[in-house]
């Protein structure tokens, strides 16, 4: 079978969560060493991609028996969420003054 | 997972994680914004590599916004009045909880299962969203309506008292 090989390419659920990892430690450390507000604002979608990651993955890789969609459903609900939470973010810095 | 998705997988992981650096570490916010846009594809690729073409989409979509919000160069910047040791503090945190994530990664490995959905997803998504846990979009619907009003209200009034 094609791609099935003894030197077949893989990813498990260990390889998804490692990235899921490395993106909310990103995140995690731009809110946090960030001195603008904005700039550590962006940190926060930054983590919530992280954790989509680890839901798909575990929806994935972990579901067990039947078509558990959840992760991926939540992952969709977290995208949505951290834009408007930026949204809300950017409105309350406010505008820029052209004086 | 058969060679082409875990090659696509792969890339996207590396796309993705080289964008959150870039979020994390450059700074211009223009630079933060691209970087931002980089991690969107770089996501949605993982989720399209990991059978969750719907999810892909939305994300691909939200980040984009996200990133396009936050590289607009016309709202304030306002800095934080939080001392270098806090910050300091916050750093190493972040250092312990990627350490902290990556063991538990790393004895991620129990979970074994045969997926049952298709590359898309599309109608058992929409099951889940409109059906099973219709609440809980509505909630959020509710809450994207409130931030955007919110949001928009803020904007006007700091526009008014200037």
């Amino acid at each position: 079978m094609a791609g099935q090989g003894p030197h077949a390419m893989s990813a498990g659920i260990v390889s998804v969560l490692f990235v899921a990892a490395a993106l909310v430690a990103a995140g995690a450390f731009a809110a946090a060493w960030r001195r603008d507000l904005s700039a550590a604002l962006a940190g926060v979608p930054l983590m919530f991609a992280g954790a989509g990651v680890a839901f798909v993955g575990v929806a994935r890789f972990g579901a067990a028996g039947g078509p558990q969609l959840f992760g991926q459903e939540f992952a969709v609900l977290l995208a949505v969420a951290s834009l408007a939470l930026v949204a809300l973010g950017v409105g309350m810095a406010g505008r820029e003054s052209s004086r | 997972m058969d060679s082409l998705h875990a090659i696509g997988f792969y890339v996207s992981s590396g796309v993705s994680v080289a964008g959150g650096l870039g979020v994390a570490l450059l700074p211009r916010r223009d630079m933060r914004g691209a970087s931002l846009l980089v991690v969107a594809i770089g996501v949605a690729g993982i989720y399209l590599a990991l059978s969750a073409g719907f999810a892909a989409a939305v994300a691909l979509v939200c980040y984009a916004g996200v990133a396009i919000a936050l590289a607009g160069p016309r709202y304030r910047s306002i800095d934080i009045a939080v001392g270098p040791i806090w910050r300091q503090l916050g750093a190493v945190g972040a250092a312990a909880l990627l350490a902290l994530l990556a063991f538990s990664a790393f004895k991620g490995a129990f979970a074994h299962a045969t997926f049952y959905g298709g590359t898309f997803g599309t109608a058992g998504i929409g099951r889940l969203l409109f059906e099973h846990d219709a609440l809980a979009v509505e909630a959020v619907a509710a809450l994207i309506l409130v931030a955007f009003a919110g949001g928009a209200a803020a904007w006007r009034a700091r526009d008014r008292t200037r």
